[in-house]
């Protein structure tokens, strides 16, 4: 149980100059967290793209603008609902939020989608090799886009269990941390093993 | 040995013969090559499956995994499969077993699962695959269930109506229900409670479907199928 | 009232709603970073934090005109993204590791700063992340964001006791996992 007079200092109804030396290093302590918490991710400049492409596909026509200038909340004497239109545009938006450039792949009955994904901070590069590749190191790629650490892949992969290590730097095998399930490799160390599903239609 | 060693190549399907070889070749250290490959006609013509074999081998050159500790492995290899079907045929004898069931539940009795609760696993589910029910109760048992509680409640889901890897999701859920704060008894009578409902599992984002790619050399789809066969 | 520069959120609503559709682009621009960081905390995971984002701002778009106040569209886009990521919160659970777990968001500071700091961030996370729904929304709305009560109390239609009562517990929960680690 915390000292309530930590949570009146972080809720801002108490001066930090009130608390005592030990309380106030854990105001310090959860504002540090925050603080790191905080740190944004770098922007997504596809999602601004993504959005607006969804958007233009179904700009509004003109009775359309009409009504929703109508329905604006500037107008305060007129409370239009363009019910029938935003459902049009509804359907739209559903359909458009991928754009048309970035289909993605056609996954077959029993194809699934594995993601891959380890923080190695100052790696250069990361692969992942397992028994769904014939274990060849160099030819599927973890790519750290914004230099986070963070490490990502996803990998179409027939449904079923594999046994996989990821390759960092081309040279060191580690297991997943995150894989969860783990067995001997029969040379000294752990595969991870990750189950693969059929994606849900 | 050597007439035995015969015998079997003569049983063996040449495409099998030839294949296994052919992909080891160049990927393992020379001297690994031939005694690899003589194990896998072995293990071929005594029914086993050979692609996880391949697979160790392949790994092992991977990984510059010096010739005899590679011949090594995979002759471990051989054998683990050899007892996970020998286990399976004791405990129902008259049950086709797929490779894909196989690799699951050798992979299982490495993760350290006993093999007396595969039997118990086994008999209690006569007619259905064991591999997703044996790698669900590793699963909890590496979260600090017991054992026969694990196996318990994964056989109720099975008995319940919970099939293929949706087993792995009973066992998922019992360790979130920890994780959220409930004691493992709680916990599995919470999960039991609610069969056949099980939380579904995560779904993949959108935007990470869009990305996913084929790996180049992806397994031949004959091998992709039989993992699959059995499992869902 | 632009914190910011540049046209107010009124101004710019009106804009759209008067059929410019490329100014949405400024409120995309606009408040973007804050939305994915909240989902990403929310998620805890990149790619379903932009899944939520992205939805939630065309959804936004679409439903702008019900926009009542515009000079609280910050609040307004905060509560339409708060519930694009309760679906997905409803859709998978945090605890599975296996596959769509979270690895933590870093920073880009370096060497080895990077690496306590990516280890406490790690810390941070998986707290977060065991912390129930309602209690981490109230947590980096308040915290994260920097909303105030009031806001927080527009964005999730919970009174204001409640969110402080759930901050309190949060900021316990965290407290507790960051003195385990000593």
């Amino acid at each position: 149980m915390m000292d309530p007079r930590v949570q009146q200092v972080l809720d801002g109804e108490l001066p930090v100059t009130a608390l005592p030396p030990e309380l106030a290093d854990e105001v310090a302590r959860l504002e540090g967290a925050a603080a790191l918490l905080a740190v944004a991710p770098a922007a997504d400049a596809r999602l601004e793209a993504r959005v607006m492409a969804a958007i233009r596909r179904r700009a509004p026509g003109p009775v359309l603008r009409v009504l929703q200038w109508l329905s604006a909340p500037r107008s305060v004497t007129l409370r239009f609902r363009p019910v029938w239109s935003l459902a049009v545009v509804a359907v739209f938006a559903a359909v458009a939020l991928f754009p048309a450039d970035e289909p993605g792949p056609v996954l077959a009955a029993d194809e699934g989608v594995a993601q891959f994904v380890a923080r190695f901070p100052g790696a250069r590069s990361v692969d992942v090799a397992g028994s769904f590749n014939d274990w060849r190191a160099g030819e599927v790629h973890l790519r750290d886009d914004d230099h986070d650490g963070v490490w990502r892949a996803a990998v179409v992969l027939p449904a079923g269990e594999h046994e996989y290590m990821f390759i960092v730097d081309g040279e060191r095998w580690v297991a997943d941390p995150l894989a969860g399930r783990y067995v001997a490799d029969g040379f000294g160390r752990e595969n991870s093993l990750i189950f693969v599903r059929p994606l849900a239609p | 040995m050597k007439s035995a060693l015969v015998l079997a190549l003569v049983g063996l399907p040449l495409a099998a013969q030839q294949g296994a070889r052919g992909r080891i070749e160049g990927r393992v250290p020379a001297p690994a090559v031939a005694p690899v490959d003589s194990i896998i006609r072995v293990a071929a013509a005594a029914g086993l499956p050979t692609e996880p074999l391949v697979q160790k081998a392949l790994e092992g050159g991977a990984k510059k995994v010096d010739a005899a500790r590679i011949v090594a492995a995979v002759a471990d290899q051989a054998g683990e499969l050899a007892a996970a079907r020998a286990l399976l045929r004791r405990t129902a004898p008259e049950q086709p077993i797929s490779p894909a069931e196989l690799i699951a539940v050798t992979n299982a009795l490495v993760r350290g699962l006993a093999p007396e609760r595969v039997e118990q696993i086994a008999t209690a589910l006569p007619g259905e695959p064991t591999g997703p029910a044996v790698h669900a109760v590793a699963d909890m048992v590496g979260h600090g269930f017991d054992e026969d509680s694990s196996v318990a409640l994964i056989v109720a889901a099975a008995r319940s109506g919970v099939r293929g890897l949706r087993l792995l999701d009973v066992a998922t859920a019992a360790v979130q229900e920890v994780q959220r704060g409930l004691t493992r008894d709680s916990a599995l009578a919470k999960v039991n409670g609610e069969l056949p409902n099980v939380p579904l599992p995560p779904q993949p984002p959108r935007a990470t479907v869009a990305r996913a790619r084929r790996p180049a050399h992806a397994l031949p789809p004959v091998v992709a199928r039989g993992r699959d066969d059995r499992s869902q | 009232m632009t914190e910011h520069g540049g046209p107010s959120d009124a101004e710019v609503v009106a804009r759209v709603l008067g059929g410019d559709v490329e100014a949405f682009g400024i409120i995309i621009r606009r408040y973007e970073p804050g939305l994915s960081r909240f989902a990403a905390r929310m998620l805890g995971d990149r790619d379903a934090a932009a899944d939520a984002v992205a939805e939630g701002l065309v959804r936004a778009y679409r439903h702008l005109a019900g926009c009542r106040e515009p000079e609280r569209l910050r609040t307004w886009l905060y509560r339409i993204v708060a519930n694009r990521c309760k679906s997905h919160l409803a859709r998978r659970s945090l605890a599975d590791v296996a596959l769509d777990d979270a690895p933590p968001i870093a920073d880009g500071a370096d060497t080895e700063a990077r690496y306590e700091r990516t280890e406490q961030l790690a810390l941070l996370e998986g707290a977060l992340a065991r912390l129930p729904d309602e209690k981490r929304e109230a947590f980096v709305l308040k915290h994260v964001e920097g909303l105030s009560y009031e806001e927080m109390s527009a964005v999730t239609g919970e009174r204001i006791p409640t969110l402080k009562m759930r901050v309190h517990r949060a900021r316990e929960a965290l407290l507790a996992a960051l003195k385990e680690r000593v």
